[in-house]
């Protein structure tokens, strides 16, 4: 099975790409062994695309701008995946996927592979499972892969550390307040999109310019890009040619001075770490031999006998000296 | 007298306390998916503080009727909305009505001439001929009325989208058969606002849409004075499951904006206001029903004070009613009798101007000449057996239906205030407020169905034991298509097309014009006397005005949380579960529509209740092709697509999204069908492949248990 998805992904087919990105998703351990062979082998084949995050508050016309600029791409012949995250339930667990009707025209385009998921319940596992995918759709041939985040709390600098370039977008404000983004998302952003001018003429004038003087006073680190403010509908699709632009001359300079690969190398770097912390975890939490000693430590938690940092350490020291053994 | 039998409220309270043994008069208290309070007893109490209780039918505030004699001098019209395949068929079938007491016509659209599409368009294989008459030109709408005299027959058209051509082709039709555009009588329906609501068969984005329809209000102002120049209407809100207030109080905001929109054209109001019709839905909630009528008149007459009409005809509500098609059930068909009888009577009751009640059939297929007779028959039996037209508003002083109406009037004013907040109907409707909200009340309604607090007979409570057989109608669609090409073709043969690219030219370039100064439908006339087809008129204004592409959102938790505190979903979330362990994810479906047929109510609310009760589910966007469902069903690699179906086109499109599947390769996608299918298809679309099909009033939670087990059944085979 593992040898025939891996023929067939370099092909370019669209349902073993599909299906692999399913069993990369399973949280069935059986497909976990599965798919972690499958991206041992595609692994190497993988990195040439230039990754795109974008992110920006609800409302803002995420899938709007993502079909505008995708539909731009698919019409340049370039092959482009959107890989998207919609929020799961925390109560039923199931959820309403519905980017693909946001992007109606991208959807139907030949080079355009759109896969929306779940972000189910895992921890750190939409991390894993969109860093995997990535490998699974630039394996296939995908020059382009855009990003979708839901924009509710962490998942935005989760984006933004696996991707070469970071957009987000903006709403138009009319005068001074800068609405409910987070300073430190403009911090990550290499690109902040003022979007709706098409509405909001006057508005979109305005904030680019207030976001412009906010951002002279942020320094950002010394060879690094600097943090571009523009413009565009993504209604009407204009402005999307100029951003695509620049994202062009973030990637020529960004190879020329190195950032790129740095950037790359930290985020594997990352990808490394952040997947021994979640299978240390998981090794922990699901150790059999351990659960008697998890029980009495919950006891003691709730009689107060113990801190939460003490019994945590209990742990530790119990899962080390029974691996010693 | 004694002191104990004083004739007063708190006296019935304590003897009805007595009767009810445990005291407890709460329970005799219920309360409106409004939030309006029924009690058991409406006294003269409730009226006191009530002005509107002592008027007059024919005069303000209209509360008792539209005209000072009403039905004891003219009772109102019979008009049955029909109209199917091509214009042939139609015609015979109007004629054969009119010869049966039949006294007004109603024309329904195939979906594909609703979108401005001509019936040899790609896009609409599986729509032509379905669900209404194809229109492509002004022939085959002087087919539709041949031997009919449009000077003596009004003619109600429900049209909105591509409402300029099919306008432009009935003054065609007159004219050539004689009839000049001033002695033209009937209806359009031309109101585009509520189709950003429900129905979704828009070409434009709302504002060229409005545009359109306010050069329609000044065209017919000035040349067509007998003609009703919009229907506003809320009869497919209701429909789509909102409620009674929200259906009141959108359909008069949308009339307020329609208003303004005139009036911004430099028209003055009592040009145009009194030729403004409504149109609204009478369901099974009786009384309800007959308060909203009432109060649709007292509410608009308050709210056209704001316009200072001088004209008192400006500010009179005057409405078609259709009973309602949602009420109707596929279980036990012939209750549908019974339904559209009680419905029928609360539209009369109510006050209406013109009635069409709907065939039994209706939630199965397009009507037989059977039960057409029926839906007609029950009209004629109220107006001439039961006597209930020898009086005014037989309801009027009632303690329970004047109090009903108040309290519905105060419940929309609230709406509409809200809509008022957001700067009227257009802006709402970009936001997709009101939409939202039907939704929402359409997904409470299903949840109150499947856990049997609402009670459809036949359905959730006494099911027949055997299933009535019911003959239905059949439309051959790909018959119809290849008429209608055949026809089209030998008009663009026959005509000048020298004259039809100059007058499409002309159309093109006065929509490029400031909106104030130019009108539309004029050269839309001048378009369609040449010929041109329904398809290519609209061509002419798209390049001008783009196509209006619909952003979709969905409601969530709505669904789960009617059955808080019950036991109705326990059991699918232990299935849910038990899928998710052996198969390592959440069961993924796909929901579509294929083809023209907008009605997504049925769609949302499957997806919601859906991922409410654990599933992962995506959404197909509106109108699309088959291919392009097999695509994105692909890529998301779902377990299973669910197409819902309401407008007849299932036999074509569906076995072509069947084979697309197979094309591109994908042999474990279960296939599913919903909504209004007739149950002489299922045998059809099961050799095609169809896994399982869902009609009217299926209980979600069961066809998700169903769905589930479907899945792993194939899942076996495959392994």
């Amino acid at each position: 099975m593992i040898e025939n998805l891996y023929k067939k992904i370099l092909l370019s087919d669209r349902l073993a790409l599909s299906k692999a990105i399913t069993l990369i998703e399973s949280t069935k351990v059986k497909d976990k062994n599965k798919s972690s062979k499958l991206i041992k082998k595609l692994y190497k084949k993988s990195g040439k695309s230039l990754r795109i995050g974008v992110s920006g508050p609800p409302g803002v016309g995420k899938s709007t701008f993502i079909e505008s600029l995708g539909i731009f791409l698919t019409n340049k012949k370039n092959k482009v995946a959107v890989l998207a995250v919609d929020p799961s339930s925390k109560k039923s667990g199931g959820s309403i996927l519905g980017d693909k009707t946001r992007m109606q025209e991208l959807s139907v385009k030949k080079n355009a592979f759109i896969r929306p998921s779940p972000s189910g319940g895992e921890l750190g596992g939409v991390a894993r499972r969109t860093r995997e995918s990535m490998v699974l759709v630039e394996a296939a041939g995908y020059e382009v892969i855009l990003i979708e985040t839901v924009g509710v709390g962490q998942s935005e600098t989760e984006v933004a550390e696996m991707v070469d370039i970071f957009l987000v977008l903006l709403q138009p404000s009319s005068g001074d307040e800068l609405q409910g983004i987070k300073k430190g998302i403009i911090e990550i952003a290499d690109i902040l999109v003022v979007n709706k001018e098409d509405e909001f003429e006057n508005e979109v004038k305005q904030t680019v310019s207030d976001y412009k003087n906010a951002l002279s006073i942020i320094k950002k680190e010394n060879n690094s890009f600097t943090t571009k403010v523009v413009k565009c509908s993504a209604l009407n699709r204009t402005g999307i040619g100029d951003i695509w632009k620049i994202i062009q001359d973030f990637k020529s300079l960004g190879n020329k001075k190195g950032w790129i690969k740095e950037k790359r190398t930290k985020q594997l770097e990352k990808w490394m770490w952040d997947d021994l912390q979640k299978n240390l975890f998981e090794n922990i939490r699901n150790n059999k031999k351990l659960v008697s000693e998890f029980n009495k430590l919950k006891k003691k938690l709730a009689k107060n006998a113990i801190s939460p940092t003490e019994a945590s350490k209990k742990i530790l020291q119990h899962y080390t000296k029974n691996n010693k053994s | 007298m004694n002191k104990k039998n004083k004739r007063n409220y708190s006296s019935w309270t304590q003897i009805a306390k007595k009767e009810l043994k445990n005291n407890k008069l709460d329970k005799l208290f219920s309360k409106t998916p409004d939030g309006i309070e029924i009690k058991p007893l409406y006294t003269i109490n409730d009226l006191k503080k009530l002005d509107h209780i002592n008027s007059y039918p024919g005069m303000e505030p209209y509360i008792r009727g539209p005209k000072a004699t009403m039905y004891p001098n003219r009772p109102w019209t019979i008009r049955q909305y029909a109209g199917f395949s091509t214009a042939e068929e139609s015609n015979k079938f109007y004629k054969d009505n009119i010869k049966s007491g039949q006294t007004g016509l109603s024309v329904a659209f195939d979906l594909a001439t609703h979108r401005g599409y001509d019936s040899d368009h790609p896009k609409v294989l599986g729509d032509v001929g379905k669900a209404g008459v194809a229109i492509d030109t002004v022939d085959d709408m002087k087919i539709l009325f041949n031997g009919i005299p449009l000077e003596k027959m009004s003619v109600s058209m429900t049209m909105n989208g591509a409402v300029l051509p099919v306008l432009a082709n009935f003054i065609v039709a007159g004219e050539e058969q004689g009839v000049a555009q001033n002695k033209l009588s009937g209806t359009i329906q031309n109101d585009i606002l509520k189709e950003f609501m429900v129905r979704n068969t828009y070409i434009y984005p709302p504002e060229p849409s409005m545009r359109i329809v306010s050069d329609i209000i000044e065209y017919t102002s000035k040349h067509m004075p007998k003609f009703n120049s919009i229907s506003i209407s809320g009869y497919h809100m209701q429909e789509a499951g909102s409620t009674t207030a929200q259906e009141l109080a959108f359909t008069l905001a949308d009339g307020v904006e329609y208003v303004k929109c005139a009036l911004s054209k430099g028209l003055k109001v009592d040009e145009f206001a009194p030729r403004l019709s409504f149109f609204f839905a009478i369901g099974i909630d009786f009384f309800m029903e007959i308060a909203k009528l009432r109060g649709a008149r007292l509410l608009w007459h308050k709210l056209m004070k704001q316009f200072k009409p001088k004209d008192p005809r400006s500010s009179i509500l005057r409405t078609h009613c259709q009973t309602s098609g949602a009420s109707l059930t596929e279980q036990d068909p012939y209750n549908n009798v019974v339904r559209t009888t009680i419905e029928a009577m609360a539209s009369v009751l109510g006050g209406t101007q013109s009635l069409h009640t709907n065939s039994f059939d209706e939630a199965l297929a397009l009507p037989t000449p059977f039960s057409a007779r029926i839906a007609r028959n029950t009209q004629l039996i109220l107006a001439e057996e039961t006597g209930i037209n020898k009086t005014i508003d037989p309801f009027g002083g009632s303690f329970f239906i004047e109090k009903l109406t108040d309290d519905l009037v105060k419940e929309a004013e609230k709406m509409i205030n809200e809509i008022n907040k957001m700067g009227g109907m257009t802006k709402a409707v970009e936001k997709g407020y009101p939409k939202l909200k039907i939704e929402e009340a359409a997904t409470l309604k299903q949840a109150r169905i499947d856990n049997a607090d609402e009670v459809v007979v036949g359905v959730n409570k006494y099911p027949p034991d055997t299933k009535e057989k019911v003959d239905i109608l059949n439309i051959d669609n790909t018959k119809v298509r290849k008429e209608q090409i055949a026809k089209l073709s030998k008009i663009r043969k026959k005509r000048n097309s020298k004259k039809v690219l100059a007058s499409l030219e002309a159309l093109t370039n006065a929509a490029k014009k400031e909106p104030n100064k130019t009108n539309l439908l004029k050269y839309t006339i001048d378009a369609a006397r040449n010929r041109a087809s329904v398809g290519e008129i609209s061509d002419a204004l798209e390049t001008v005005f783009t196509r209006h592409r619909a952003i979709i959102r969905s409601v969530s938790g709505v669904y789960k949380s009617a059955f808080e505190g019950k036991e109705g979903l326990k059991d699918i979330k232990i299935q849910i579960k038990k899928f998710v362990s052996k198969f390592g994810r959440r069961p993924r479906m796909l929901v579509v529509k294929l083809g023209q047929d907008g009605h997504d109510r049925g769609a949302k609310i499957i997806a919601t209740s859906f991922a409410d009760i654990g599933f992962d589910v995506d959404i197909g966007p509106l109108f699309q092709t088959p291919d392009e469902a097999a695509k994105q069903a692909l890529e998301s690699d779902v377990h299973v697509i669910g197409v819902s179906s309401q407008a007849a086109g299932h036999k074509t499109l569906v076995p072509e999204l069947l084979k697309s599947l197979k094309k591109q390769g994908n042999k474990d996608i279960l296939v599913v069908c919903g909504g209004v299918i007739p149950p002489q298809d299922y045998k059809f679309l099961k050799d095609k492949g169809v896994a399982a099909i869902y009609g009217p009033g299926t209980n979600i939670p069961k066809a998700a248990d169903d769905i589930i087990q479907l899945i792993e059944k194939k899942k076996n085979i495959a392994a």
